[in-house]
């Protein structure tokens, strides 16, 4: 923060979409943030985009709607975007730009920090291994997520990722320590219900305490949506790393910022990537979820949820494919089981959590946990090819081993995946529930957990 | 005699049936006791359930009413430093509106004309101040070759607006702007007094 402030120009040479051109420009460097100014004293903020031969191209995060020509002035700050952080961001709401939403005043500042982050050692970077029980039996049981890792959700339209994404942020905690824990959910051009349902159900709960919420609307500007998923990463950046507090960071939905840098590509007249996208899509969204993580002699974390919807359910559409790319597993909603009202709708056999392996086990979870995570996935995959053959031949053809593999099917779906909103599971619930959806195999199909666990917890009916 | 038969069928019927309800009864008995013994079961599982559900709620419910409390006396003590601050805030803007326009203070406006010329690239300007400055800055913008002391008066707590000859370069360098820039660090450092940040 500097008490100097920058140059204010008013040649504007042209208004296009989201980006303002400004002529004469001189020493404005890259990123540098931007006050527009309409004629009749409106402010608006923006960064610069590009500088050369006397022109910088500002993108104007509010919207350009209403600025002309003559009358609209830009000053450059000769700073880039800052976030005030400090402890008293806690329990706040903030629109997508970091500005108080809830009625209170700006949060007094410990520190400002770039939304764009700094970048993490590579060397300092710790191995996340620590399990994070979110109360979802589904995550916790056979997608575990751990301290430090990115985990996205892909959704569709209209399924129920944003309740799941409210109850992970109402429950999450870290088990078995004294540190602290906060969530920080950047909601990314969401309608205005799901917004206020996202509010009330922290506030209902009591997480709103620990949460810190970034709100930017579909009615918001589009632009808005690029700077939404940074500034929440610079405040659980400072409370991890300043702090020493484990913090979840929820992001949704990444497909509309994937959108808005679309819109501004486009108004840049880039070539464009595939189905329009930019060509840096991969790059930009590293940038986001590079930075979830954990690094050594800091106490604290950044986990990562993102959300993304599919458009069309099309797993390999640019942005759940290039997500994939960088983050560690994902987490797939399925329309089937959507459509069966089974809540919370996870196809298993498509996710998965690469840290998962690292994260559980004695010391950590339970000696079973990987096991029978294991035999759950086995035999729940053998229980859809059973009902594709049953499909065919009729249920009186089916063998009476493969009449019990679809009963496991049922099982898993009803007992063990179907769970309340509200309804927040311990992993020991959790791996019973996960021991008697296999109790219903005979003992000689249990091939993936030693005899020992077998011995300990199986309750079938030859146990 | 045919009497006496008579009653020993009787008595064997009644032995039989007395014998047959006495191990049905018995059967009914042990099949009750197996029963209750499952149902105890049964509901030793249903009322430790009740009661963890009962404890889960009960925790919820607590989290609930301490977390609000907790933030709803948080938000009281925000909006009452964020008075306390703008209180602060306008005691100090009247003083500086009101302070000694003597030599010291024409070395600040010189120096805030020199900033703004330097980030301006040139000394060919004109520059607006408030009514109560127009001779101070007059006196200083000597020293400044090619700049001119705009007709036009700003409202401005002191310090100059300079503008490029054409018009499309400004530089702010009001006090006011400048204090306005710096208001989040000054909120800061009265909040601290207030014991409220470090």
């Amino acid at each position: 923060m500097t008490s100097v402030g920058g140059v204010q120009y008013s040649k504007i040479a042209e208004i296009k979409g989201p980006l303002v051109i400004v002529d004469d420009v001189e020493n404005a460097a890259f990123d540098e943030l931007v006050e527009v100014e309409t004629g009749e004293g409106e402010r608006r903020l923006g960064k610069v985009l590009e500088v050369g031969n006397g022109k910088a191209i500002v993108q104007v995060f509010e919207g350009t709607t209403g600025l002309s020509v003559s009358g609209t002035s830009a000053r450059f700050v000769g700073k880039v975007m800052e976030m005030p952080v400090s402890k008293e961001v806690l329990g706040r709401v903030f629109d997508g730009l970091g500005r108080p939403k809830d009625g209170l005043p700006d949060p007094i500042a410990d520190k400002f920090l770039d939304i764009n982050g700094a970048p993490m050692n590579p060397e300092q970077r710790e191995y996340p291994k620590d399990f994070i029980q979110t109360g979802v039996s589904v995550i916790d049981g056979m997608i575990t997520l751990v301290r430090g890792q990115k985990l996205p959700i892909f959704s569709g339209s209209g399924m129920s990722h944003n309740i799941l994404a409210a109850q992970i942020a109402r429950q999450a905690t870290v088990v078995g320590t004294e540190e602290e824990f906060a969530v920080v959910f950047a909601a990314i051009g969401v309608q205005y219900s799901e917004a206020e349902y996202f509010r009330r159900t922290l506030e209902e709960s009591g997480a709103l305490k620990r949460s810190v919420l970034f709100l930017n609307l579909a009615d918001d500007p589009a632009i808005e949506r690029i700077i939404t998923p940074r500034v929440a990463l610079t405040v659980a950046e400072y409370m991890a790393f300043e702090l020493g507090m484990h913090v979840l960071v929820i992001l949704t939905d990444m497909t509309n910022y994937a959108e808005a840098l679309r819109e501004i590509s486009a108004a840049r007249e880039e070539v464009p990537g595939r189905k329009g996208y930019p060509g840096y899509l991969y790059t930009d969204l590293s940038t986001i979820y590079e930075r979830a993580g954990k690094l050594n002699g800091k106490t604290g974390s950044v986990t990562q949820v993102p959300i993304l919807s599919m458009p069309s359910d099309d797993i390999t559409h640019p942005i759940p494919d290039l997500t994939g790319y960088i983050t560690e597993g994902q987490i797939v909603l399925g329309r089937d089981l959507f459509r069966q009202g089974v809540y919370p709708p996870v196809n298993i056999l498509m996710s998965l959590s690469r840290l998962m392996k690292d994260g559980i086990g004695e010391g950590r979870t339970r000696q079973d946990h990987g096991e029978i995570s294991n035999q759950n996935y086995d035999a729940y995959s053998r229980a859809q090819e059973v009902r594709a053959l049953a499909g065919i031949v009729g249920k009186a053809g089916l063998a009476e081993v493969d009449l019990k593999y679809m009963d496991v099917g049922d099982s898993f779906e009803k007992g063990f995946l179907t769970q309340a909103l509200d309804e927040n599971r311990n992993l020991e619930e959790t791996l019973s529930l996960l021991w008697k959806v296999v109790s219903n195999l005979p003992r000689t199909e249990l091939t993936k957990v030693k005899d020992k666990y077998v011995e300990q917890y199986y309750r079938g009916s030859d146990a | 005699m045919a009497s006496d038969t008579l009653e020993r069928t009787i008595d064997k019927i009644l032995d039989q049936t007395q014998k047959r309800l006495g191990s049905e009864l018995d059967g009914a008995l042990a099949e009750s006791g197996k029963t209750l013994d499952g149902a105890r079961a049964g509901l030793e599982a249903e009322y430790d359930k009740i009661i963890s559900d009962g404890r889960k709620e009960a925790d919820k419910i607590q989290k609930q009413i301490v977390g609000s409390s907790d933030l709803e006396a948080r938000n009281k003590q925000l909006l009452l430093v964020e008075e306390a601050v703008d209180r602060a805030f306008t005691q100090a803007l009247g003083r500086i509106s009101d302070m000694d326009r003597g030599d010291s203070y024409a070395e600040l406006v010189e120096a805030l004309v020199r900033e703004a010329t330097d980030t301006l690239g040139s000394t060919e300007v004109v520059v607006y101040t408030s009514e109560k400055d127009r001779d101070v800055v007059g006196s200083v913008l000597n020293g400044f070759a090619g700049s001119q002391l705009a007709d036009d008066i700003i409202e401005c707590l002191g310090g100059v607006r300079v503008v490029s000859t054409d018009g499309t370069m400004t530089f702010d360098n009001t006090l006011d702007a400048r204090i306005s820039r710096l208001k989040p660090l000054i909120r800061k450092q009265i909040a601290a007094k207030f014991g409220v940040v470090n």
